[in-house]
């Protein structure tokens, strides 16, 4: 039904096309109704079990599952942090910095692209990718793979959840992406109120709703029931100040420069992280960023791909004054104007947000199980 | 217990004279008496080696800025680490004893199974990016580099343009070319009596010159001593799980359930298994500064070294036929173990080798750097 439902999307905007950019037809463009979100969508090839999702739980938790042991998921995706992390950027791997801001795990499962540029489809493909980046993980699969091996309790639950004798590294993705399918936020005084309850959003919410939906026009590419099209945009966020102060992130900006494939000439010139660009290379989607999800944003200050914007009136602000200036102006939304919302307005429209988040998720963070010899008899 | 069956004892000594001499003419190589000379110097670039030296002792050369490549090729003990197994990249452990590098670069085959065989280069990347050892994303580091004024200028002086990758892979291979052995006893004619007698047994009796010939005194072959396993490798998770990685990553068969370092047959991978437990012969230069012996470090002393070799190694099916009981005497072992104790020099631990000025840890921002260059 997901599948679908994103077929259809895909479809209608390829039908559309650069039409879509035509002040004209935009005006027609009827987006996806808000709507309240209903549970969150699970791959045929990796169902949900209680033993998967525990199993899951624990490898989140477990620095082990990176280069030195000592960089969990859950490193950058803290439960106090929003299940993110309150930087800027990101934390890091030891002796490095990340370049873009850590994003919550809540409401993930969701998502058909996840990082900020969607380089990966689905929670199964994402969890190795940052377990593995250098600035991120910075583990090897053969390494953490064996590591698996030598924690008992690991062998005995990989093998009563997957069935094999030896616990395999794509195994534990599976069971991470089975937990984080757990970490879903659907139940927002939001929610509650487009199910029906009149009373869940108080008098300025409902104005900030009204705003969303018309003046402030947010609901153009934060709607449907994700509030997000999961589409790329450039809404002119600034480049990361740390970039021009701190040298630990000059290392890892020209990192990710070389990395992602720029060319020569972009590695030399470049002062900004042009997103989209590096998986298409097509010059249009510079500095373009997948539509964010909005439930939980409570709790996930700061915000942007860069943490560029640091509570949500900042963001309301920003949009106000039609976003701001990167080196990608060319490819500036021209969804992006400027609102004229009143101070009043800007009010209810951040106290419509504050009601996409409900109580933060806390979750009782799992023991931890020991390595052990591994000795010839018990093969 | 194929363990206690190899254990080290010198009760072979008893065990009376099957002597080596006819060994000796059946087997191996001989080594002409001119080939055990002085290790040859090499010419190193010296703009490039003072380049490299500074990266050798690097922290930022590694993923989490926790090693250098002197944290185990310490200069003080012969660019060795002390240790019976070498420590590795944190959340690891090593299952080998780290080797000197000292004359490294006359090699032609590195690692204890001689598993590159091309050039120092190709050491380095390995060194430096292999999950256990450094496990750095040297993309990552040609950035940490770049940020480095002092990098930049000494990358500029070496003739390698801006910091890169390739530039140290070959900077450091500079760097170990002057790491060469000099000033030992048996290179300055300072050797004493007991070490001339030995250099006779070795030559003769004690046979070792079969495969300790040339001025390192190595054939730079491998070959099975019986070496007995070093069971700390099995019983310490962390060891063991960097030698399934390791044996998985090489394509041994049944990682996860053999109990022995296979050696060399990674490299030749012998469908009959014939060359399980071979390791390279090690270079004897520098054995002072370089205990414990052997791949695993199971031999604390070189006098159990040759009581070792005096019992005719440790036992192993494919145990090299060269190595048979010695029948050495007492005053015979001693005279070898002097000998081998004349091979070590001068300690290489002065500012020519050692990088002197603090390296930083931090990296300063890069000024204006909106309109610099990246």
């Amino acid at each position: 039904m997901e599948i679908g439902r994103k077929t259809t999307f895909v479809i209608a905007a390829s039908t559309i096309g650069l039409a879509l950019l035509a002040s004209a037809a935009r005006a027609e463009m009827k987006p996806p109704a808000l709507a309240a979100l209903g549970p969150p969508p699970v791959p045929a090839d990796n169902p949900q079990t209680p033993e998967k999702i525990e199993l899951g739980k624990m490898l989140f938790f477990d620095p082990r599952l990176g280069g030195d042991a000592s960089t969990a998921c859950s490193s950058c995706h803290e439960q106090a942090q929003g299940w993110g992390f309150s930087d800027d950027l990101s934390r890091g791997y030891p002796a490095t910095v990340h370049w873009r801001n850590s994003q919550t795990v809540v409401n993930s499962a969701y998502l058909g692209k996840l990082f900020w540029a969607g380089a990966a489809k689905s929670l199964e493909n994402q969890a190795p990718s940052a377990a593995r980046g250098a600035v991120a993980g910075n583990g090897e699969n053969d390494m953490m793979e064996a590591r698996l091996a030598f924690i008992p309790e690991y062998r005995k639950r990989f093998k009563q959840v997957f069935g094999d004798e030896w616990p395999r590294i794509s195994q534990a993705w599976a069971a991470i992406a089975a937990f984080e399918r757990t970490l879903i936020h659907n139940d927002t005084p939001f929610d509650k109120y487009m199910r029906g309850d009149e009373n869940a959003l108080d008098d300025q919410q409902k104005r900030g709703l009204e705003l969303f939906q018309g003046k402030a026009k947010c609901v153009t590419c934060h709607n449907g029931a994700l509030l997000t099209d999961e589409k790329y945009y450039n809404i002119g966020v600034p480049r990361a100040p740390r970039w021009e102060e701190d040298g630990l992130a000059q290392v890892t900006f020209r990192f990710e420069q070389y990395a992602k494939g720029a060319t020569e000439k972009m590695y030399r010139t470049i002062k900004d992280d042009a997103g989209l660009y590096y998986r298409t290379k097509e010059q249009r989607d510079m500095g373009k960023f997948r539509t964010a999800p909005l439930r939980y944003t409570l709790y996930t200050a700061p915000y942007m791909h860069n943490g560029a914007l640091w509570d949500l009136r900042e963001v309301v602000e920003f949009y106000n004054a039609g976003g701001g200036e990167n080196e990608f102006a060319t490819n500036k939304s021209k969804l992006i104007e400027p609102l004229g919302l009143s101070d009043q307005e800007i009010e209810d429209l951040v106290a419509f947000l504050s009601s996409l988040s409900g109580p933060e998720i806390e979750i009782e963070q799992p023991t931890l199980p020991d390595y052990a010899p591994l000795p010839a008899t018990t093969n | 217990m194929a363990i206690r069956q190899r254990a080290l004892s010198l009760k072979g000594l008893a065990l009376a004279a099957i002597v080596g001499a006819g060994v000796l003419a059946m087997l191996g190589p001989s080594w002409a008496a001119e080939e055990f000379g002085k290790v040859p110097a090499l010419k190193a670039k010296a703009a490039a080696a003072e380049l490299g030296k500074r990266l050798f002792f690097d922290k930022r050369l590694s993923g989490d800025a926790a090693l250098s490549c002197a944290s185990c090729h310490v200069p003080e003990k012969g660019f060795s680490d002390g240790l019976a197994l070498s420590e590795a990249y944190p959340g690891s452990k090593g299952f080998r004893n780290t080797p000197t590098l000292i004359n490294s670069a006359h090699k032609a085959a590195w690692f204890h199974d001689g598993r590159l065989g091309t050039n120092l280069n190709d050491v380095t990347r390995e060194m430096i990016t292999e999950t256990y050892l450094m496990n750095m994303d040297m993309r990552l580091m040609q950035e940490r580099l770049k940020q480095d004024p002092v990098y930049v200028d000494l990358f500029k002086k070496a003739g390698y343009g801006e910091p890169s990758n390739g530039g140290v892979r070959n900077a450091i291979p500079e760097y170990l070319k002057t790491l060469v052995s000099r000033g030992a006893p048996f290179d300055e004619g300072k050797m004493s009596e007991s070490a001339k007698r030995g250099f006779a047994l070795f030559k003769g009796k004690a046979g070792c010159a079969q495969c300790h010939g040339g001025p390192r005194f190595t054939d730079d072959k491998p070959h099975n001593l019986g070496v007995p396993e070093n069971t700390k490798i099995f019983v310490d998770p962390l060891r063991h799980v960097t030698f399934v990685t390791f044996a998985k990553f090489m394509g041994v068969k049944n990682y996860m359930n053999i109990r022995r370092d296979v050696g060399a047959h990674v490299r030749t991978h012998k469908a009959d298994g014939s060359d399980v437990g071979t390791f390279m012969t090690p270079t004897l230069r520098e054995l002072n500064y370089t205990s414990p012996y052997m791949h695993n470090g199971v031999i604390q002393t070189l006098a159990d070294v040759v009581a070792f070799y005096n019992n005719g190694g440790g036992s192993d099916p494919n145990k090299d036929a060269a190595l048979k009981p010695l029948g050495l005497t007492t005053q015979e072992q001693i005279d070898l173990v002097a000998f081998l104790e004349a091979l070590s020099g001068e300690a290489l631990t002065g500012p020519d080798f050692v990088w002197q000025d603090k390296i930083p840890t931090e990296y300063e921002p890069i000024e204006n750097w909106l309109e610099t260059s990246n």
